[in-house]
């Protein structure tokens, strides 16, 4: 392929996943949250927008597109100004690797690259300069406390995260993502690695940030951690970045443990989606049953327990791995 | 001129570009945001040499964790934050001449190098061919390694901990 | 990877094992304190048992012909013997002289001691690697555990200024290492050192090469990378201090010695040329520094580059001959300068180290033994007979002539002279009567052991130098 046609493609594919995130991924993950919100404290959520308050979302985001973009005094403005493109934008290459469904032509992946679940590894440990500088950049201590928290927390939720990645990767023999779903034709790693699976979950839930682990923008204590200073659109960008990382965790862990697209009956991209919104409603389901942790229970938390578990997860793995090839 | 030379100097200018500002910037939480970009061009450019297990690495370790961990160190230093430190002292112009005389040395070496042509197809740098060669032929360096990183980890506590 | 490969680098393994056992057993009798409690000799004849198992097990291997492993990287023959020889006895000297102090200044004994074998087992590596990839990492083994060991005395603002000194210019003399190693790779196609002498011979291979020299020098402290030595040594806790003095030696020789007399023959005339310009100004530059100095640290501090300098004049001539004089002047200097610093020591001014010349004085009243055997170092130092000083220049100076480098061995000969003006100021201090105030003598029979080791070792060294003679002449018979 010459050189411009695949910049012309990593464009195209540029644009069409950033709106797929904005809409899908943020806009209707807004909404549901609050919905199921709503459901969960038996209220009804948003209802005036829209059918059912289908709009509400679309509604608040055009509110926002024409509020003012304030910059506290003093605030570092090149850092403050960067830090709103850095998270979405950690958040949106995430989703290089995963692969969403199959087709006659092959896997629906933007690029099945030979080291995909390190790369998803990388991407997502970005955020953390994009949250670091917006927290530095404000000006303000509650978001400096929310920044240095947000560091503190996705450095040591990392280590059991990439941990669990290994260990289904140790199965699948592979670092490409869609064979490690290719693998899952007989049996879901769910099945087969249980504890990955739940550390993958509590890891991937500290790495973005919700409930039980939301200290890095605990409202009752930081106002809103990192991005209190941010109005406006940028605001909504934050939004965007946040749910974008969410749903891509979620679709990571549907990849890695749930057999990815694989499914009886349905076409292969809908069982992603149903998949999907599953985990992402367990997320939510989550967040609004459990109370926050401490600071110190929580890093105690993923040194003392996750690690040394992930930890003896992977060694077995490995010596199972081993005993079977040999 | 081709895509991947045009894509070469493209990361080298911004490598280079943010490395001036790493050095230069009399704001350290600048200089060590700028180290950002700095590692993502160097990604780049193993990436344009196929290296793609690196450049992912790269990305993992210098841009994720190493640019966090100065962030955190900055921020969590008292005073750390704001500081406008001055970047050159009296000896600027000597170290400026060495520098200015070994870019040049490596650069006339460079150029008056033969580069030789090895004839083949470039072996294929998969994470398993790495990871075989770690736990083959170069076994007692990657053990090592984690000796030196043991050693990391004791001084670092010894120096840092907690007084009585 | 094989248990021969295992077996090869038992020793090694030896001392790692005694490093994680010395760091538990203080973690054990420490508990959830803060501060180390574990002060008694626990840990010192944990490091103690280590270093002679290591002995123990290099001493059962037959010495026959060399043997490579772990897919050529590693390779145990004569040199990496004599290299381990005398990392180990640096490391065991270093263990039975620091006790006391460490106690005296509440130097966290675990650490200290696993830093110690662990730096040494780093410098035994370098001796032993026939690969640029793992010259590298016993580089930095080697530099590690030095760099914290300058920072142990975490009370003192002049131990943290040694530390991070050495750490931040250790760390650029390493970087110039591994853009050298790149550089050579890049040249050559290969980090294996022994297939480097086939490398075609292109600028680039040059300047790596020169690179390589900036790394290697500035451990081993040679013009103009020395600059580091004199703070860091007199900002460092004196134990660090000696111990880091000989085993930055030993590993940046072991590891010149590796390079360019074994791996580049073929380039002889270009290294030999620059390596005999670093040894002069070396030699220059350390012993008229060190005729200035009041501080004894500062002072062994210089004479730790001009001996550096002196050590260069082997690798520069090259073959044999210069070889086994740096193999031979290596033994010799861990002894005579270690049982310096074992000396300095036992003393102690109002709580703090007596690192002043004015300290010693009358020191022949209150320790005599002390005030002899730091006399006999001195002398060793100086290159006077009958000391094995004397017989380590007299070899380095014979292998300079036989290349015939004559200018070499004059600006050394000339040069030791002039050192001995400095090192005998040392000695009739310390034998001078008259008394210090508020400088007492500490003593400690694990350190007189020690002590009298390392005056052995001169004495012996000196007058009867055959049986070691032999030992390094057999080592370099590989080379041609």
């Amino acid at each position: 392929m010459p050189w411009w046609l695949e910049l012309i493609r990593a464009i195209v594919g540029t644009i069409i996943l950033f709106t797929g995130v904005a809409v899908v991924a943020a806009m209707f993950g807004v909404l549901l949250e609050r919905k199921i919100s709503g459901w969960m404290q038996s209220r009804l959520g948003p209802k005036h927008v829209g059918p059912q308050g289908l709009l509400q979302t679309l509604a608040d985001t055009l509110k926002l597109l024409q509020k003012e973009n304030i910059v506290p005094h003093r605030a570092d403005r090149a850092i403050f100004a960067t830090a709103v493109i850095v998270v979405p934008l950690a958040a949106l290459l995430d989703y290089v690797v995963i692969p969403f469904g199959t087709t006659r032509w092959g896997p629906l992946i933007f690029r099945d690259l030979n080291v995909g679940v390190v790369y998803f590894a990388a991407t997502s440990s970005l955020v953390v300069v994009g949250i670091l500088m917006a927290g530095w950049g404000s000006n303000n201590k509650y978001a400096l406390l929310g920044g240095l928290r947000s560091a503190a927390q996705m450095v040591s939720y990392e280590i059991p995260m990439g941990l669990s990645l290994i260990t289904v990767a140790l199965m699948a023999g592979s670092l490409s993502t869609v064979t490690i779903v290719n693998a899952q034709a007989g049996l879901w790693y769910i099945v087969a690695q249980p504890v990955a699976f739940l550390v993958f979950l509590t890891a991937a839930t500290a790495e973005v940030n919700r409930v039980p682990f939301d200290l890095v923008e605990a409202e009752s204590e930081l106002v809103a951690g990192y991005f209190s200073e941010y109005s406006g659109m940028r605001f909504a960008l934050f939004q965007l970045g946040e749910y974008g990382e969410m749903f891509a965790m979620a679709g990571m862990a549907v990849t890695l443990f749930l057999g990815g697209w694989r499914g009886p009956v349905l076409p292969p991209v809908l069982w992603f989606v149903i998949k999907l919104y599953a985990l992402i409603f367990v997320f939510m389901w989550v967040r609004w049953t459990y109370p926050r942790f401490r600071i110190d229970q929580l890093l105690n938390f993923s040194w003392k327990v996750l690690i040394p578990v992930s930890l003896l997860n992977l060694v077995a793995t490995a010596f199972v791995v081993m005993v079977m090839h040999r | 001129m081709s895509g991947e030379a045009i894509a070469f100097y493209v990361l080298a200018a911004v490598t280079l570009g943010s490395g001036v500002v790493v050095v230069t910037s009399p704001n350290v939480v600048h200089s060590a945001v700028a180290l950002v970009p700095t590692f993502l061009g160097v990604t780049g450019i193993y990436v344009l040499l196929s290296a793609e297990f690196v450049a992912v690495i790269q990305v993992l370790i210098y841009a994720g964790a190493i640019t966090v961990l100065i962030l955190f160190v900055i921020m969590l230093t008292e005073g750390g934050t704001g500081i406008r430190a001055r970047q050159r002292n009296e000896q600027g112009a000597i170290g400026a001449a060495v520098a200015a005389a070994m870019a040049g040395l490596l650069i006339a070496v460079a150029v008056r190098t033969p580069w030789a042509r090895l004839p083949g197809t470039l072996p294929t740098y998969t994470p398993g061919a790495i990871g075989q060669s770690f736990l083959g032929p170069n076994l007692l360096v990657f053990e090592g390694t984690s000796v030196v990183l043991l050693v990391s980890l004791v001084g670092a506590i010894v120096i840092a901990r907690k007084e009585e | 990877m094989t248990w021969a490969d295992l077996s090869l680098i038992a020793p090694e393994l030896a001392l790692a094992a005694a490093a994680c056992a010395a760091l538990l057993q203080d973690a054990w009798a420490t508990g959830p304190a803060l501060e180390s409690r574990s002060r008694g000799p626990a840990a010192a004849w944990i490091a103690l048992g280590g270093v002679c198992a290591a002995l123990l097990l290099l001493g059962v291997r037959p010495a026959g012909a060399a043997q490579v492993g772990f897919a050529g990287m590693y390779v145990r023959d004569g040199i990496t013997r004599v290299v381990d020889l005398a990392a180990l006895a640096a490391a065991g000297l270093g263990v039975m002289l620091s006790p006391p102090y460490l106690e005296r200044f509440r130097l966290p004994a675990g650490e200290y001691h696993a830093l110690l074998l662990l730096s040494t087992a780093g410098a035994m590596l370098m001796g032993a690697s026939r690969n640029l990839v793992l010259l590298f990492l016993g580089l930095e083994m080697l530099s590690f555990p030095l760099y914290v060991l300058a920072a142990l005395a975490r009370r003192s603002r002049r131990s943290q200024e040694a530390g991070l000194k050495y750490l931040l210019l250790g760390a650029f003399a390493t970087a110039f290492f591994v853009y050298g190693v790149a550089l050579v790779y890049g040249a050559s196609g290969t980090a294996d050192l022994s297939r480097l002498g086939r490398a075609p011979d292109v600028p680039l291979l040059h300047a790596g090469v020169a690179f390589l020299v900036i790394g290697l020098g500035f451990e081993a402290a040679l013009v103009p990378f020395h600059a580091w030595a004199p703070d860091v040594y007199e900002g460092a806790p004196m134990p660090a201090t000696a111990f880091m003095s000989v085993i930055a030696k030993v590993g940046a020789f072991a590891g010149l010695l590796r390079l360019f007399p074994q791996a580049l023959p073929q380039l002889a005339p270009a290294w030999g040329q620059m390596l005999a310009a670093i040894a002069v100004a070396t030699m220059i530059l350390g012993n008229l520094a060190a005729l200035a100095q009041s501080n004894v640290k500062r002072l062994l501090a210089y004479s730790g580059v001009a001996h550096a300098g002196y050590i260069l004049i082997g690798i520069a001539s090259g073959g044999p001959a210069g070889s086994s004089a740096v193999l031979y002047y290596l033994l010799v200097y861990v002894a005579m300068n270690l049982g310096a610093f074992g000396v300095l020591l036992l003393l102690e001014r109002r709580g703090e180290e007596a690192d002043r010349v004015e300290d010693l004085a009358g020191l022949l009243g209150r320790a005599p033994w002390a005030a002899v055997v730091l006399a006999a170092c001195m002398v060793s130092l100086a290159g006077l007979p009958p000391t094995a000083g004397f017989i380590a220049k007299l070899y380095l100076f014979r292998a300079a002539l036989q290349d015939h480098r004559v200018a070499l061995a004059l600006v050394g000969a000339l040069t030791s002279v002039v050192s001995v003006y400095y090192y005998l100021r040392v000695a009739s201090v310390a034998l001078s009567a008259g008394a210090a105030d508020a400088v007492a003598v500490r003593h400690s029979r694990f350190a007189g052991v020690g002590l009298a080791l390392a005056a052995a070792g001169v004495l012996w060294l000196g007058i009867v130098p055959g049986a070691i003679t032999a030992l390094v002449q057999q080592a370099v018979q590989a080379l041609r």
